[in-house]
Order: C-alpha cells, then structure tokens, then sequence
C-alpha cells in the first residue's frame, strides 16, 4: 500500500513470465505439447539462422567462404586492421551516453513537473510534447542539418547528439509524465510536510522512486540511437567521430571489403545492443506497452 | 504547544463548488478533535487546509498566535499522518521517520536517538533496516505514526489512518494512537468517516456534513444530545430510528404511520419546545437500545412485524417495520454504519435470551424519557 | 492570546485575498522552471526545423539560395509519377504490417503455453530486434542473394522454382525488404501479445472451459476479443516503423533501388535532399511524411477511445 509503485514495477516482471496457472489445466485441451515445442524450435531456428550465418562467415577467410568451409580469424584481424573499430566504439558509446543522460534529464524534470507541479497551461504542454512524438527524424533532418552547418556543429558529437535528444526527449517526457502521475499524490503531501517545497520533492522522492521509469527510457533510447545510421551519416561524416554503425554502414556501401570481414563487425556491432536488450527487457516491454495498457 | 483556530473557513473550489461552508472550529493545546463525516462531506478538505496542502479560499486559520493561511506546509511546524500511509517506498523505516529531521539538519545522533525511541515506543525496532514494501499493514501504520512523532510537531494531522487496517488490528490501533496522542500532549485534528472511531478517541468530535459543521461537542454529548436529525442518525450504530409523526392537537399522543403512541407528561417536562408542535408533524427518534422487547407494563408502545433477528451473543438486533416513513438524514449512502434505514425499518435491541419469530407481530415498548424529536424543517432538535 | 488574536484581525480581507495564490505559487513555479530545459531544447531541435521543412517545402531550396514557389510545390509533387511510385513501394511494405501481427499473436500464443524452454524461445524470438537495420541490411544482402540462404532453404523444401535474385528485379527486391522488416519486428510484437495475454485473468479461460469451450475457441472468443487494444497498439507502431524505420535498411541492403523499387518515402527525402540536393523537395516530402505518420496517430487516439 505504501509503495505501489515500486512494487507494480517489480510485479510486472514475473506476472508475464509465470503465473497463469490456468495455463498448464488448458494445455489438456491444446493441440499436443510436443506439436507446440515443435514449431517454437523449428521457428527459433530459423531466426537464429542468420546469428548462426554471421558468426561462422566471419571465422572464415575470403577464400574459405568462397570454398564453404574452413576456419580463420584472418577477417577478423582485417577488420580490426581496416576499421578503428576502438575509436567508432568509443565514439557510438560517448553519443548514447551523453544523448541519453540529457534525455533523461530533460525528460525526468519536465515528467514531473507535467504529472505533480502543475502550473498555468501545463496540459498545453504536455500535448504540444505529446505531439512531437508524432515527428519523424526524416521530416526535420534537413533544415536541422543546414542549421548545424551554420552552427558548425556537423562533424561534433554534439550535433548528432542535439539531434537524438530532440527526437527522443517528447517519447522520454511522455513516460516520464504518466510514471509520475502513477505516483501517489500522498506521497508529494508527505514530503511537503516533511519540509521539502516541489523541487525538494523532485529531488528526493520522485526521482528516487523513478528508477524502473529511468531503465525504461535508458533501454527505449540505447538501442534506437547505438543503432542509428542516418543522422550519424548526415552529422557524423569525419572518420575520427564516425560511431561503430556509421563505420559499419560505410564499410558495406563501399562493397570492396569481404564478406566475412563485415560480418565481423556486424556480429561485434550487435552484440551491445543485444545485451542490453536481455538484461533490461523487462523494462523494454513495460515502456512498450505503456500505449497500449495506458 | 499551540491552539489551532479555523475562522470562517471557506473553500471554493475553481467551479464554483463550495467544498467547505465557513467553518469555526477551535482545537486545544494537546486536545485531540475528530472530524466525522461521510465522504464528500469535505473533512479532507478541512484537514489539507491546516496542513497546507490546499489554499483557503476565505477565513482565517491561526495556530498560537499566527496566522497560517499563506505559510507553505513545510514552515507550519505540522506532522501529518495519511491514509495510505505515504511511506517513501525507497527509504528504509529509519530513513522514513528521520526523514524530516534530516531536512531540518538536526545532528545525526539526535535523529537517531529520536528515530530509535519513537520506534521502541511503536514496537518498531525490529524493523529499522526493512523497506516499508516488507512490512504488513500494520506496521507501516506505525511507521507512519512514527514519521510523525518524531517531528515533535505543534499539530498533528490524521487523515483516516486507521482505514486500511483490517477490523481487528484498527480496534487496537484506535487505543494506541490515542495513548501516543497523550503522551505527546499535541492539538491532534484526526479525520474519520467511521463514527466508532470519532467516538472512542475523540476529546470532541466535530460532526460535518455538505462542508458545513453540524455540531462539535464531547461524544456522549453528540450522541445523547444530537444537534440535528443527520447527527443523530450518524452518531451511534444501530443508527438511531428516525420516522415522520403527527403530534396530535392535546400533545397526548404520537400518530406513526397508522398507529398511535401515547406520550407521557416526561416527554414535555424533557422538550418543552415540543409544545409549539402540538398538531403539527414531527420527528421521532429512538435509539435502538431504548426500545424494549418484550415491553414493560404502563409504557407506551407499538406493533411491529419483525423482518430479521441477528444474534449478537450477548444481545439481539431486532430488525422491524412499521408503515411509518422512516428518515434519511443527509446523504448517508456510503457509511453502512448510518444506512441502516430504508423506508419504514426500524432496529431494536434486546437481551440475547428473548423468544421472538421472524414473521411475528410484536408490542415494541418505547422509553418515552429518550425520545428525541426534530423540526421536520430543517432537521433540528427540538428541545427547550 | 486574545491580544495576539486582535493583531490578526486588523487584517482586511483584502488582504488575505491578494495572498489567496501564494501557497500554489511555489508549485507552478517550480513546474515552470522544471519544464523550461525540455521545452526548450524541443523547441529549438524540433519544432523550430519542423517549422522550416513547412516552409522551405514551399521552395526549391537548395541549401543555400532558395526562391518562393508556395503552395504549388506540393500540386507539381503530386503530379511527379515517381512520387506516387514511392508511395505504392510505401503501400506494399505497409502490406507486412498486418503478417508481422499474426506472427507475433500465434508465437505469442505459443509461448503463453509454457512448454518446456519456453524463456530460450522468447529470447531467440526477440533477439532480431536488438540488431541494427544496418546489420540486417548486410545479412539481408547474403540471404536473398542467388546463392543465398532463402534460395537454398526453398530449393530444399522443393520450392525450387521459386528460385530467384531477389535483390535483381524491383518487387521481389521490395518482399525482400518487407521479409526482413518482418523479421525484425516480430519479437517486439510477440513481446506485447506476451504482456497483454498475461493480464487476462486465468480464471476466465477456466469458466470458458467449464461452459465446454475448445482451445481454438478460447482462443478465438477470448484471447483475441480481450487483446483489442494490444492489436492496434502493435499495429500503429509496427505501421510507423514501416514508414520511419527503415531508412538504414534500405540503405544498406538495395540502396532504394533498382530502379526505385525499394525507395520508401523516408528514403526518397535522403535521396533527394542529400544525393540530388533538392532540399526543397525533401523538406516537402518530409511534411508528407509527418502528415501520414500524424494521421496514423490521430486514427490510433480515435479508435482507442471510442472503445472505452
């Protein structure tokens, strides 16, 4: 009672993995389990065929996969030797860093000033943020792109990052927004009582308390941005601030380099944004299904 | 130590809804005052505008000698304790009854000697290092109640807190909040919706129905004196019987629906108001207890058929009707407490070993010394 | 007591009035000051250029001198053939919008059985969703390659006949695209039909099969009736990234061709913008863009509340 948020958090983990108990009774009614079991596996290989494919070709030198068989690190020592694959990866996660910490910064301030501190024409807002959801990074990129010309911010992280958080920061405030309005209005009235003002309580109870929320955004912004190419096409051409995609999307478009070797890097390109696609997922599906559930 | 006075407090709401109709109320140094009502009745409401979490749309609300009415709630010097508890989710129960300590910088071994004591006095201290989500209702109550202990307020606000609990645990919380309300000696404003708990704890219980106060006194007072037919059908469970009557013209009878009831010359020498209303309808009310089955010789009685005994153990709830229309005081709808009228029923109360059949018509006596009456008009009581 | 109580009456209620929002003051302006950075840096990197595509789309803007045509701008666009070309590519990709959603409801309906591994299948399913467009892209030019992996697994499923370059003629290219969109969104799908049958109350599946109700019918008259909402959800973003997402795939594994048949609108504004220079153009049809990604939403907001 005293802390439904937390805990609805922590309850939206298991309920959709476990607790259908009906489920193993209706099972007596389903087409066989081992029909099931069955078209899972059949279906699960097919979507890691691809995984498998990647892997395997880049273990092979050019001629080995042109053969079909064989075993080498060559393209991977190649693609370490063609592509600073160091510097692009340092540079991909230096712009998800910083582009995600200013979303949530933004996005965790403006939340709760829309759900608690309400002001004069609050809902205004909200909808004019709401409505900038519904922008696509397509439809700004090119006057964005001739303003960061004349800012000389093309070729600066800053640039590519300005960008992610102007399109990430109205989804971000959204969820934000409605985690905040889950928040009891209690819970502000303790803490006003307790001798905190507004800006008191953002700082050390809604905040606090917002951590599922923060993962959420964090996982909803990581992959998106780690995975962009056009804006890091557009506003990251130097080689020196390229981000491991855009490297990886030139690499590709040139069509010189060998196959293994680009399934080298897509392989090691994939491997962050799946990790955290694993260890944050169920703050993936709750951010996801905000929509739908509202 | 601090008196807090509620001047002609008002509340308006942007609409235009009147939440809170210019309300006097005094608290006392260390008095503790229930506010009683059903919902909507606008106690919260009451109760935000001394913690300051609602503005005052007109009025005056002073503790001491200050007038509070602009004073942010954290300049106010009130703990306040919640319905729902409000326990910082992310804070362990030490953090939480510290919490505002910490704020007001006092030294870190005052807090924790302060944290530590309120805790041993709320049996608490097993729990310190707990999160409030692992703890059971009622001991995040007591978190709560700790939270505000500590603080040493000049005011202490309660907003139905014992609500949650389940019925055992709120009747040993009731004793326990009252005892700890003694000990800090604070002018306590506590908010219930359940009039059990507004009369078992309360020094004075403030009655407040529509945003307007109906009566504030000491509860034997309320309930044996009722301001108003919606006190007297609040106050008390069984609620009071309530029925529409005709005085006759010589004032020597009561005529309930097609029945007539003697009165006795005691009713007159208790109401002489009652004279004016000789020929003229009138309201009657009876507590359940002050109605005997089977009657006493020479008292003033009527039939009854009897719908539904419940067997309380040590007495019986004798659930009748009549063809009188019976009252609703104020919109009660809510609080099963106070519903238990519809058109025509009646309960009595009886000792556990009377012979009675469900079906059966019997003589209800009436002890005409606590007979209460109200002026149809307006529901108030009838006395001198 | 009573002197200090005579103080505060010689306050007017004047007084007392012009002080009546002083308690609210400190929460709407701390609402103002908290909002203030996003507003701001939306205003500034969104709306501000959202406002610009509108008007250069109005010119033939070239980056740097730009001359007025207005309004018409749009009129020459819709008479432009390639223009409606991109929008039928649009079309027919939006055509895997609605397999990706039986895909990802039967595997979620699958994997709500618990079989045994069921949490290995989950996460392979989900897994493609993790990779970038870029990647796919990549894969995506090995797998629908002459000698690639869906040639070889048709031929040995005796599809042999269905063998083809994929990537060599404009639709089978664009089914290409459309296969690997719908590779790569059917976890999410599955992920959110997962969550969404979760909520359903167990105890009505129970009731369901006392009333004598199949699997199927359970299925049919309960699942899929009580996920209504998880089915437009899905269906709105799973649309949206039709239009929005695709840019790096196409980049990568076609780059919009051959001859235009895989360009989708989001493409042809790069493609215009950045390879032509037509900035003007592309401004345009990034209006157009947003016009059909604002009407989806809007239909999304429509339906959601008339179900209510």
């Amino acid at each position: 009672m005293a802390s439904p948020v937390i805990r609805s958090e922590d309850e939206r983990t298991e309920p959709l993995l476990e607790p259908l108990t009906g489920a193993k009774k209706r099972i007596r009614i389903a087409p066989g389990r081992a029909v099931i079991f069955a078209v899972l596996a059949v279906v699960s290989v097919i979507i890691m065929y691809p995984f498998y494919f990647m892997a395997v070709t880049s273990m092979r030198s050019e001629a080995q996969y042109q053969l079909g068989r064989g075993f080498s690190l060559s393209s991977w020592t190649q693609l370490f030797a063609s592509v600073p694959v160091a510097r692009e990866m340092m540079n991909s996660l230096l712009v998800c860093t910083v582009a995600i910490a200013i979303i949530l910064t933004l996005s965790t301030t403006a939340g709760f000033a829309l759900a608690k501190a309400h002001f004069r024409g609050h809902g205004l807002v909200l909808l004019g943020l709401v409505g900038g959801m519904m922008i696509p990074v397509q439809s700004i990129i090119i006057p964005e792109y001739v303003n960061f010309v004349g800012l000389h911010l093309i070729n600066s992280y800053l640039g590519a990052i300005l960008v992610y958080v102007a399109v990430g920061t109205p989804f971000a405030t959204f969820l934000m927004t409605t985690y905040f309005r889950g928040v009891p209005e209690e819970l502000v009235d303790a803490g006003r009582c307790d001798g905190l003002g507004y800006a008191g309580v953002f700082r050390r109870i809604a905040l606090p308390i917002a951590k599922p929320a923060l993962a959420t955004v964090i996982v909803l912004q990581f992959i998106p941005i780690w995975n962009d190419l056009l804006v890091g096409l557009l506003f990251l051409q130097e080689p020196t601030v390229r981000t491991f995609t855009v490297g990886l999307g030139v690499l590709a478009s040139s069509r010189v380099v060998s196959i293994p070797g680009l399934m080298a890097g897509s392989l090691l390109s994939t491997i962050p944004a799946a990790a955290v696609y694993v260890i944050f997922q169920r703050f993936l599906v709750s951010g996801l299904t905000l929509g739908a559930s509202r | 130590m601090t008196t807090v006075r509620l001047e002609n407090i008002r509340k308006v709401y942007s609409n235009g809804f009147e939440a809170v109709h210019n309300l006097d109320l005094v608290i006392n140094e260390g008095e503790f005052v229930v506010l009683v009502g059903p919902s909507g009745c606008g106690k919260t409401t009451v109760l935000r505008m001394v913690a300051g979490l609602e503005e005052i749309s007109s009025g005056k609300l002073i503790f001491g000698d200050r007038l509070m009415n602009s004073i942010a709630p954290r300049d106010r010097d009130i703990a306040m304790v919640f319905q729902n508890y409000a326990l910082y989710p992310h804070m362990t129960v030490e953090e939480n009854i510290g919490f505002a300590l910490k704020l007001r910088k006092v030294p870190k071994e005052e807090t924790r000697n302060r944290v530590r004591e309120a805790a041993s006095i709320l049996a608490l201290d097993a729990w310190l290092e707990r999160k409030p989500s692992q703890l059971s209702g009622g001991q995040r109550q007591r978190v709560a109640m700790g939270r505000a202990m500590v603080r040493e307020p000049s005011v202490f606000l309660m907003d139905e807190p014992l609500s949650n609990l389940d019925a055992k645990l709120r009747v040993q919380m009731r004793a326990e909040v009252s005892r700890i309300q003694r000990r800090l000696g604070v002018a306590t404003l506590y908010v219930t919706h359940d009039q059990t708990e507004a009369m078992t704890m309360g020094d004075r219980v403030a009655v407040l129905e529509g945003g307007r106060l109906q009566q504030c006194d000491v509860p034997q007072a309320l309930y044996d004196r009722p301001a108003n037919s919606f006190v007297a059908a609040f106050i008390g469970s069984p609620s009071m019987n309530l029925y529409e009557a005709q005085m006759s013209e010589d004032g020597l009878s009561l005529k309930l629906g097609s029945q007539r009831v003697t009165l006795p010359g005691v009713v007159f020498e208790r109401h002489p108001a009652l004279v004016g209303f000789r020929g003229r309808p009138v309201i009657v009310g009876i507590r359940p207890e002050h109605l005997h089955i089977p009657r006493a010789e020479g008292e003033p009685f009527f039939a009854g058929d009897i719908d539904l005994i419940e067997a309380l153990g040590s007495e019986l709830l004798v659930h009748f009707s009549i063809d009188a229309k019976s009252v609703h005081a104020g919109k009660v709808e809510e609080e099963p407490d106070a519903l238990a009228m519809v058109s025509g029923e009646g309960i009595a109360r009886t000792g556990p070993k009377v012979k009675i059949a469900t079906g059966s018509r019997v003589e209800i006596g009436v002890d005409a010394e606590e007979l209460q009456f109200f002026d149809p008009d307006g529901g108030a009581s009838i006395w001198a | 007591m009573s002197s200090a109580s005579a103080v505060i009456v010689a306050e007017t209620v004047a007084e007392v009035r012009s002080r009546r929002l002083s308690l609210d003051r400190d929460r709407s302006r701390t609402g103002v000051m908290l909002v203030i950075p996003a507003v701001a840096t939306v205003t500034a990197f969104l709306f501000i250029p959202i406002g610009e595509a509108i008007y250069y789309s109005m010119t033939n803007w070239n980056g740097i001198t730009s001359q007025w045509i207005g309004p018409s701008a749009y009129l020459a666009m819709f008479k432009n053939p390639l223009f409606w070309r991109v929008l039928e590519n649009n079309a027919i990709l939006l055509l895997a919008v609605p397999v990706t959603l039986v895909c990802g409801v039967t595997l979620a309906a699958l994997l709500n059985e618990r079989v045994r591994g069921w949490r290995i299948f989950r996460a392979a399913i989900i897994i493609p969703t993790a990779v970038s467009w870029v990647v796919l892209g990549i894969v995506g030019i090995q797998a629908f390659a002459q000698n690639g992996m869906l040639n070889s697994m048709l031929g040995s499923v005796g599809l042999k006949f269905l063998e083809h370059n994929w990537l060599g003629s404009p639709l089978s290219a664009l089914i290409a695209v459309a296969i690997t969109f719908v590779y790569s969104l059917v976890g999410v799908n599955t992920l959110i039909f997962v969550t969404g049958m979760a909520t359903i109350d167990p105890s009505v599946y129970e009731a369901a099969k006392l009333d004598g109700a199949s699997w199927w019918q359970g299925f049919t008259r309960i699942t899929i009736p009580l996920l209504r909402r998880y089915f437009m959800f899905t269906f709105v973003i799973t649309a949206i990234s039709a239009f929005s997402a695709l840019f790096s795939l196409i980049f990568t594994m076609t780059s919009g061709g051959p001859n235009y048949g895989t360009t989708t609108i989001e493409f042809f504004i790069y493609d215009q913008a950045f390879a032509t220079g037509a900035f003007g153009t592309g401004a345009l049809l990034g209006v157009v863009l947003l016009v059909i990604l604002a009407s989806v939403s809007l239909l999304q907001l429509r339906l959601m509340n008339r179900g209510e």
